[in-house]
């Protein structure tokens, strides 16, 4: 009785009372100001890992594309003509490919005001070739010349298409010249959030992790202005998360919804599910030093037992094919002639027998931070197991996988699963010569597999590709059989990109060849 | 005083100890720091600078004690992802995890102490076998999973309170926070910009709920075990026979004798609170400490993942420390323990 007459007292009832109010008047107040209308939000996953525009080489390309211009724009395939100008009006080249002539946009200043001219082209392309993050993609570059201030004759050391190579959406951007110096006498002289771009947007703040906000250039050359002239765009690595972002009305757009979000999204008619053909393209590297693994006949057993329809539907959740080799479909050189392994449990087991493997054990190691490797990796190894394979697996973050493949190699992982996409337009340069051309040193050929007469048709078609593109095509081809027939990798398959776009809102179309770009002054309010 | 010394040199070894640990750890760990702070596709020779420029080429004990000179001196590195100073990414983050982390705990007192109180109060009865319900309910549910749940309901479904963030993107624009102290809500407080205290505090209910539920069943369950133990005390007895009133007795003597754990408990699941934000921030994309935390470490960097440690590692001694602090001033017996 006592006890219940103690705790009876007002102030009991003035605790319970108190604490109600706080969650009442907080949850009766309502969100302040009306929505800027000026101001497209945006939610994204891309993190900066550089401002630096030469050294840049990751998912700030998101950012960039709006804050710097290269030369050309690379439109989709089918898209007509195959490029947009940017900085470059026109061009031409020899007919042995190897010159290539550059002729400059009349008006385009950069954001502090100073001209776009042939001296800026020359020191952003020097500068890229010495120091840049992608600087492999200036090799052909013998010499730059600017001829005047409004050309830059390019020539280069062997064929190339500088056409492509000048619309890379990593290491082709003109940058101030005043900026590079700017940079060699301070290397985080970018890090705060400086620009030293001519794109439409300009950076106006930046919080690392958090936070960047665009705001238009009024001077840019471009006759339209966009629509939005502010862009405030949140860092949100997690897609829910961004999710939650977008269908409440925090932000106008998520560019990192989950996949398996996309469902829900089609149910819902304020938005368009939209899938493109993406450069993405997951494999796994057989470690080809190690015995068995470095007998192609067990390889390409290990390549019979995987479910291939499986792997795709679970791990890009309905918005994946099987691919033909490392060449994503849509990029060239792909080839649909390519053959696909096709699941053969029993003669993968014959073909193991015939190979003298018992007691097999590989260990498999993934990306833990990709879902998607997190939801399909478990399918491989119920297909190894299914062929009397034991697949120990192992999920570490990216940068841990990386460095243990490349420091030991002998000890390694005996398969690396990956998701690889091409520095630009071009997977017989990138994919297919980064992922499988011997090297004296594993850099991203992980399986370690050398193979001169790949290597020789690899080199000859990188260098036939400036001049004769078709002739390249069929050296490529030729190479991704070897690949098929050797198999140093498993084919997993191609990604597609699908967006979720909000019916309010124009949103330019995803852009293959600049995977990680969104092009904000394109964006406005449908009609 | 030399209790106080005691206490300021043991804690002096936990830093130093927890400092060597986490240094240690992140050296042997098998990655890249080229990976974080040039891209994904940094190449061998920009890895092997970067390298030398970090000075990670040398002896671990080496790099241990540049590191705890240098920390000493302010200067705790630098992010390998933002290229930033690391002590400066943690001052600007800071004052949103401690005001986050204010309100978690102001709603785990208020309400840990009022449901336990309650639950003492109808012991045995329905709203006793609720209020143990949810108290078991805070305790065991992963913040994570809380998190997401509140903000699909509040969020997503009944649209109450924004989703994500500290405050609505468009206050920016419309009502800038001056920043004074740099704890905002604070700021917005102090500066009149009262429609941005607002929604702050609107932004502030589901993570500091969130982030309160451990607490706040810890605390109930403390305080409903601790008031019920009190009132049954001897002293409380000859105070009824005495003839005092039931408010003196409860609030005079019982309370103020069941305070104590009370506020042990609160002090350590305050400091649990720290490493708390770690999910909470990640799910309501907080610009605070854990957000910043979970980045660190998924991108591994060593510098940020130092500080962040070294800082928890204050945070809790400096918590237990106040609260050794207060016990000891309720019950002085404790200094002579």
């Amino acid at each position: 009785m006592s006890i219940k007459t103690a705790f009876s007292s007002k102030r009991v009832r003035l605790i319970a009372v108190t604490s109600s109010a706080l969650l009442g008047i907080a949850s009766l107040t309502v969100p302040t100001a009306a929505h800027a209308a000026s101001v497209f939000k945006v939610a994204t996953s891309a993190a900066v890992t550089t401002w630096d525009p030469i050294q840049s080489f990751s998912t700030e390309a998101f950012y960039m594309t709006n804050i710097y211009e290269p030369l050309l724009w690379k439109n989709p395939d089918g898209v007509s003509p195959e490029y947009t100008p940017a900085l470059a009006t026109s061009w031409s080249s020899s007919k042995d490919g190897k010159t290539w002539t550059f002729k400059l946009r009349a008006g385009a200043t950069f954001h502090d005001g100073s001209p776009v001219n042939a001296a800026a082209v020359k020191a952003s392309f020097e500068a890229s070739k010495k120091i840049g993050g992608a600087g492999f993609i200036w090799d052909p570059l013998k010499t730059i010349d600017a001829t005047s201030d409004d050309t830059v004759v390019i020539s280069l050391s062997y064929a190339a298409p500088m056409d492509l190579i000048a619309s890379s959406t990593y290491g082709a951007y003109i940058v101030n010249p005043k900026t590079l110096t700017a940079v060699a006498t301070n290397s985080n002289y970018y890090e705060s959030g400086k620009d030293g771009g001519s794109g439409p947007y300009t950076i106006s703040s930046y919080k690392a992790g958090s936070s960047v906000v665009l705001t238009e250039y009024a001077k840019h050359w471009a006759t339209e202005k966009p629509a939005y002239p502010t862009i405030d765009i949140s860092i949100v690595s997690d897609g829910i998360t961004a999710q939650q972002m977008m269908t409440s009305g925090q932000v106008d757009w998520a560019t990192n919804i989950p996949l398996t979000s996309m469902t829900s999204f089609k149910r819902n008619n304020k938005y368009s599910v939209i899938k493109y053909k993406s450069p993405f393209n997951y494999l796994g590297y057989f470690n080809t030093l190690r015995a068995p693994l470095n007998n192609p006949v067990v390889r390409q057993a290990l390549s019979m037992a995987l479910n291939y329809r499986e792997i795709a539907a679970v791990g890009g959740q309905g918005y994946a094919t099987q691919a033909r080799g490392p060449v994503p479909v849509g990029i060239y050189p792909y080839d649909p002639a390519i053959p696909q392994y096709k699941m053969a449990r029993a003669k993968a087991k014959l073909m193991l027998s015939s190979a003298g493997v018992k007691n097999l054990t590989i260990k498999i190691t993934y990306a833990s931070e990709n879902s998607a490797e997190a939801r399909f990796v478990p399918l491989i190894k119920d297909a190894f197991e299914a062929i009397g394979v034991t697949a120990e697996v192992q999920g570490i973050l990216f940068n841990q996988q990386w460095a243990a493949a490349k420091k030991d190699p002998a000890n390694a992982q005996d398969l690396f699963i990956v998701k690889y996409w091409p520095t630009y337009s071009d997977a017989g340069v990138d994919n297919l010569w980064s992922l499988f051309h011997s090297s004296t040193k594993p850099f991203f050929n992980l399986s370690y597999w050398k193979n001169a007469a790949y290597d020789k048709l690899v080199d000859d078609a990188v260098e036939l590709s400036g001049s004769d593109k078709a002739a390249a095509q069929k050296l490529y081809s030729q190479a991704m059989l070897m690949l098929y027939k050797e198999a140093p990798g498993l084919y997993l398959y191609d990604e597609a990109q699908v967006s979720v776009i909000p019916k309010k809102f124009s949103i330019p179309k995803y852009n293959i060849n600049y995977p990680f770009s969104a092009f904000f002054a394109g964006v406005k309010l449908a009609q | 005083m030399k209790i106080l010394w005691k206490r300021l040199s043991s804690a002096l070894l936990v830093l130093l100890a927890a400092s060597f640990v986490t240094f240690t750890l992140a050296r042997v760990i098998p990655s890249d720091p080229a990976l974080a702070y040039i891209g994904p596709k940094a190449t061998e020779a920009d890895s092997a600078q970067l390298r030398i420029t970090l000075g990670l080429d040398q002896p671990i004990p080496v790099q241990y004690f540049k590191y705890i000179g240098q920390t000493l001196q302010g200067n705790w590195g630098y992010s390998l992802s933002s290229k930033q100073p690391v002590l400066q990414e943690i001052a600007d983050r800071l004052p949103s995890t401690l005001e986050l982390i204010f309100f978690a705990m102001g709603f785990a007192l208020i309400f840990g102490v009022a449901m336990g109180v309650y639950a003492a109060k109808y012991r045995g009865r329905l709203q006793d076998s609720v209020i143990r319900l949810l108290s078991i309910a805070g305790v065991s549910m992963p913040a994570f999973w809380l998190g997401l749940l509140l903000q699909m309901l509040f969020a997503g479904r009944l649209t109450w309170f924004p989703a994500t963030g500290q405050f609505d993107i468009e206050l920016k624009y419309d009502n800038p926070i001056t920043k004074i102290t740099g704890f905002p809500i604070f700021d917005s407080i102090i500066t009149g910009n009262f429609a941005a205290t607002m929604n702050g505090l609107h932004h502030m209910i589901l993570p500091a709920l969130t982030l309160s539920a451990y607490s706040f069943g810890l605390i109930s369950r403390m305080a409903r075990a601790n008031l019920l133990e009190v009132m049954s005390q001897d002293y409380i007895k000859v105070a009824r026979a005495y003839g005092l009133s039931e408010r003196l007795i409860f609030f005079k003597l019982a309370l103020r004798n069941a305070l104590p754990p009370i506020l042990t408990i609160t002090g350590l699941s305050t400091a649990y609170l720290i490493t708390g934000t770690f999910f909470v921030e990640q799910v309501y994309n907080w610009p605070g400490i854990g957000s910043f935390a979970v980045n660190s470490l998924i991108s591994i960097d060593y510098p940020a993942i130092m500080g962040i440690t070294l800082l928890a590692a204050i945070g809790y001694l400096v918590i237990n420390f106040i609260v050794d602090l207060i016990h000891a001033k309720l019950d002085p017996r404790v200094w002579m323990r």
